[in-house]
């Protein structure tokens, strides 16, 4: 019984981590239509100036923001940079489909490589801000510690917010306007080049957010191979295209649901069958709908 | 490019000099140029795989190493359970690895761009633990896939190496012939049309989804068929030869070769095996510190692709030639 | 279209003739590739970028400083050795690339310390190291194949096997926790399956086992089941035979969620400073056991540690000293012995009888005898367990070590009586 309350626990607070990475995956796309693989990258390098930070000043909630504000930073200037030089260069032909995925996973590739040079390829890590040791229920102890509490709140809040920023304001009309159809919002005032570096920034401070917290929780470390983060960047997009890639609210259901069922079949059924699980979650949930959890309309085309 | 008709049998003595070629410039060379040579005659045969499935048929894999590696799996148990023949082991990589196309082809037909792109990923990424979960497929370490030593009639002194050249270059040549043929017939026009064209193809009485899952299936047997050459390079077919970062490699290649055409494929697959050596080289001879070293391929990799798609987005070959039209 | 094929050929013919004439004419000469009177030269191909590199990739630099300690020292017979590294991202295609150029054109003499089972096992068939002799040296894997000499007469393995190691571990189970409830978390590989055999033989009987896909530890909420299953199960005392990473996830989740049981750690997962940079607080790892068949690297009452922390810090930038640097400059050290020992005519033959014939003679640090001889070739053949102490260091029970050594068949686990031979004078050949 108990072991039951702490699975679930388990699935929920690891969906809360898978999450984070999720949001910015969605972010980027909705915002330019990329699948961003530099995402995982563009969340270390911030969390690199994160633990500078803390390096210097020993506080974790100054470099929580700095390192939020440095990956906002890094994001508007790769799409201002780059990603609008791509889009000019490639945007006809078959390299269309497959250009910017392509891209991203240089760019991940060159932070990678500019991380190892800068701060070599040791694991470094950061202090948790909250304990680590789970609450005690009488003579239990839970699945749930104050940090992971926290991170649990952390993605409650930056999914509220953002929602409210794509669903109420004028500047998440634009977003979304400018992502379904360019040309038509440029007709209507819209500046589109401007909004999207805008949906990038976003994106890169949710991932600054998601490397700080996943290095400060439990075991998390830092290294520009970090296991953690090519796990993140992986788990974290099965999770953003089982939710439907273009719903925040999609995308932390899809990390919930994938957190979950990980956790009940590692738990029940057999300990080594985690990537398996999520690849068939994936499939399954891909049959029945094509276009992930929440999807707006069947057979959406990149 | 598809103006140019150039008969069946121009092509084939086209094909049938280049193998010449490559005969007597293997007996040139050291076995260390001889064995990038064959890892590069895999390479070719990976690229086109993706090439045909992208640049043909406007469908996205991240996870192709999978397909590698049921191919290279495929022929190791061939061969290690009924000691078959090379060229039959290769067979089977074939017919198992684009049996496994069909599979997913048949999946991936309903998925659009990110959403195949993420379903080729997650298999990619649950490869490894699937090998592990059935003992006949040996675990982390894997399976020995030995083709035995080459015949003696070639000579005491024909290393093993010149041997898996020969093999492979052979069978990249067989391959890409029968692409190239294959690309310009009846199917090749279909998928062209469905990529560029889908609604109207779909008006022309064209099929979309049995095309996808042909051009799907086709791709998976070619990938199989590199998986079997990579698998005989190493003589070993373990869970590690098969990372993302292989996936990765390929459709970088794939993008350095120019998606669309097949004529680039080579300048992809040589870039892929000379980079990390050329890397090397320079790291040496200009004897930097420890971190540079350890980064400097990476970051020369990733740069050249960020290159490639930036300016060069359709390749090399299609840059030219469309640099020669104006 | 004959136009494309022709520049493709061009293309092709291109880069082939460039390729060969990157070739250095190699000069007649009547000692083997990769040694003159005055050098030698040994290749390694290891993680050194990529999820499987930290930690291991001080391996290199640790036996570069003790080379270049020997180097200073006027080398070994006259003959100063380079080491030429490689990078192989743990991915078997790479290694066995690199070790092509390690052998074909940086023409090395004999590698050294290549690490993984699945590298080791493609570098030797890919490259057929025993058809044309070449040694591989000291393989950093504990897989129990590479001790068959049939299949692998040129490589020496310098660990000992999961399965020796799963044996000292399970005598040590018999002897202390008797009729106790044990748990066991293991990787789901031939890693994990080797050890499995060795705890079989030695008679254990598990409460619970939890295997995990080997890379699965670094997914969130992975390692959490584990810890919910152990303590559903309740186990007295629980065996982690890991990799770090999983070790540390393991204790981690322990820790958060105050599940304690009695800690034994395989000796891959098992170095303190991996650990304790993984967040494992020292005072949580402190009593929990752990095995090495060397001398603690906090033992600088060890002549050899004393030595080796004297190198590292003058040869090696004063690296962070832990097992990886200790295992780096055994295997050096051990090399070093070998090329003494096989005498100034030295050909890779020579290297290789001279290993199985004396390494009994060999001055070493390893706290086991050496096993290898013309019917075998495995190095290390068992371990020391120790505890570990407030500042997780190992210790050795009692202030002495107490060495199990068995063999990866049905043999007995034993306490050795052996003796290692003494250090030689500042720790340098001759």
């Amino acid at each position: 019984m108990f072991q039951l309350l702490n699975t679930v626990l388990i699935g929920i607070t690891a969906g809360s981590i898978y999450s984070l990475m999720a949001i910015a995956m969605v972010l980027v796309w909705r915002s330019t239509r990329v699948v961003n693989f530099a995402q995982a990258g563009m969340a270390l390098l911030s969390t690199y100036f994160g633990y500078e930070i803390i390096h210097m000043s020993g506080s974790y909630w100054l470099a929580l923001p700095i390192a939020m504000l440095a990956g906002a930073a890094v994001a508007a200037a790769i799409e201002l940079i780059f990603m609008r030089l791509l889009l000019k260069h490639s945007s006809q032909g078959a390299i269309a489909s497959i250009a910017p995925i392509i891209a991203t996973l240089g760019l991940l590739g060159l932070i990678k490589s500019i991380i190892g040079y800068f701060w070599g390829n040791q694991d470094v890590t950061i202090d948790s801000p909250f304990s680590n040791v789970g609450f005690t229920l009488g003579s239990h102890t839970l699945a749930l510690s104050p940090m992971k509490l926290f991170i649990l709140l952390a993605v409650v809040f930056l999914t509220l917010v953002l929602s409210l920023i794509f669903q109420k304001t004028n500047l998440g009309l634009a977003l979304r306007a400018s992502a379904y159809s360019p040309e038509i919002s440029r007709l209507a005032g819209i500046k589109v080049d401007l909004v999207r570096t805008f949906g990038w920034s976003l994106a890169g401070a949710a991932g600054g957010a998601a490397g700080m917290l996943q290095t400060a929780n439990g075991n998390g470390t830092l290294s520009p191979d970090s296991l953690e983060f090519s796990l993140l960047l992986a788990f974290g997009f099965i999770a953003a295209v089982i939710g439907g890639l273009d719903s925040l609210i999609g995308a932390v259901l899809g990390a919930l649901l994938l957190g979950l069922v990980l956790a009940f079949v590692l738990t029940y059924v057999g300990g080594s069958l985690v990537f398996i699980t999520a690849f068939v979650l994936l499939l399954v949930v891909l049959l029945i709908r094509p276009g992930g959890i929440i999807s707006q309309k069947a057979g959406r085309r990149a | 490019m598809h103006k140019v008709k150039a008969s069946n049998l121009t092509r084939l003595i086209g094909f049938v000099l280049l193998g010449l070629v490559l005969f007597f410039v293997s007996n040139r060379v050291d076995e260390l140029r001889v064995y990038q040579g064959a890892s590069v005659a895999m390479y070719v045969v990976a690229i086109s795989s993706i090439i045909l499935l992208t640049g043909y048929s406007g469908q996205v894999s991240l996870g192709h190493g999978a397909l590698l590696a049921v191919g290279g799996y495929g022929a190791a148990l061939v061969r290690n359970e009924f000691n078959a023949p090379v060229w039959l082991c290769f067979a089977a990589a074939v017919l198992l690895a684009a049996l496994w196309g069909a599979l997913l082809g048949a999946t991936a037909a309903r998925l659009s761009g990110p959403y195949l792109a993420g379903t080729t990923l997650a298999l990619a990424v649950g490869l490894p633990s699937i090998a592990n979960q059935f003992k006949f497929l040996g675990g982390e370490q894997g399976l020995i896939f030995d083709i035995g030593l080459p015949p003696a009639s070639l000579g005491e002194f024909f290393s093993q190496y010149k041997w898996f050249f020969w093999i492979a270059a052979l069978t990249a040549l067989i391959a890409m012939w029968w692409l190239q043929n294959l690309l310009r017939s009846r199917y090749g026009r279909t998928w062209r049309a469905v990529r560029s064209q889908s609604v109207a193809a779909e008006l022309a009485g064209i099929n979309l989804a049995r095309s996808k899952i042909l051009a799907f299936t086709v791709s998976a047997g070619l990938a199989g068929l590199a998986g079997a050459l990579l698998s005989m390079s190493i003589s070993t077919v373990s869970p590690g030869a098969f990372p993302l970062s292989l996936s990765f490699a390929l459709a970088t290649g794939a993008v350095l070769s120019g998606v669309t055409t097949l004529g680039g494929v080579i300048i992809g697959a040589v870039t892929l095996v000379a980079i990390p050596e050329v890397a090397d080289t320079l790291t040496q001879s200009i004897g930097a510190s420890e971190n540079v070293i350890a980064n400097l391929p990476g970051l020369m990799v990733s740069g050249l692709l960020i290159v490639a798609v930036l300016f060069v987005p359709n390749g090399p070959v299609e840059q030219l030639k469309h640099r020669q039209k104006r | 279209m004959i136009g494309k094929n022709r520049r493709k050929l061009i293309t092709a013919s291109a880069v082939i003739a460039a390729g060969s004439m990157l070739l250095a004419a190699a000069p007649a000469q009547a000692l083997e590739q990769g040694i003159t009177t005055s050098s030698i030269k040994l290749g390694i191909t290891i993680p050194m970028t990529g999820i499987a590199s930290p930690g291991y990739s001080k391996i290199p630099g640790a036996m570069k400083a003790y080379f270049d300690y020997v180097n200073a020292n006027g080398g070994v017979n006259g003959r100063k050795i380079t080491l030429v590294v490689k990078d192989d991202q743990y991915i078997p295609t790479l290694a066995v690339a690199k070790a092509n150029e390690l052998i074909f054109k940086d023409k090395v003499f004999a590698l050294i310390g290549t690490l993984g089972t699945a590298s080791t096992k493609a570098i030797s068939r890919s490259l057929q190291l025993s058809a044309r002799g070449i040694p591989s040296l000291f393989v950093n894997t504990g897989y129990s194949g590479f001790a068959d000499k049939k299949l692998y007469p040129t490589s020496f393995s310098i660990l000992p096997s999961y399965q020796m190691e799963a044996k000292v571990i399970g005598k040590y189970l018999d002897e202390n926790f008797a009729g106790k409830k044990v748990g066991l978390i293991y990787q789901d590989d031939d890693f994990g399956v080797d050890a499995l055999n060795g705890f079989k033989q030695a008679g254990v009987d598990f409460a619970v086992k939890i295997p995990y896909a080997s890379g699965s530890q670094g997914v969130a909420g992975v390692a959490g089941t584990w810890i919910t299953k152990l303590q559903a199960a309740a186990p007295d005392v629980v065996v982690l035979f890991g990799v770090s990473s999983a070790t540390a996830a393991a204790l981690g989740n322990a820790y958060a969620y105050k599940y304690a049981p009695k800690w034994i750690l395989g000796s891959v997962g098992g170095d303190a400073t991996t650990l304790t940079a993984n967040k494992v607080p020292a005072a949580f790892l402190a009593g929990s056991k752990g095995l090495s068949f060397a001398p603690a690297p906090s033992d600088s009452t060890d002549p050899y540690i004393a030595m080796f922390m004297d190198v590292n810090e003058k040869y090696n930038k004063n690296a962070p000293f832990d097992n990886n640097i200790v295992a780096g400059m055994t295997s050096a050290f051990l090399a070093v012995q070998a090329i003494k020992a096989a005498g100034p005519n030295l050909t890779r033959k020579s290297l290789i009888a001279a290993i199985e014939k004396s390494s009994a003679t060999f001055a070493n640090p390893a706290l086991t005898p050496l096993g290898f001889s013309s019917t075998s070739h495995v190095g290390a053949t068992g371990y020391w367990i120790g505890t570990y102490d407030a500042t997780g260091s190992l210790k050795p029970d009692g202030g002495k070590y107490t060495v199990y050594t068995t063999d990866s068949g049905t043999g007995a686990v034993v306490v050795s009586t052996y003796k290692r031979p003494a250090m030689p004078a500042k720790g340098l050949p001759n």
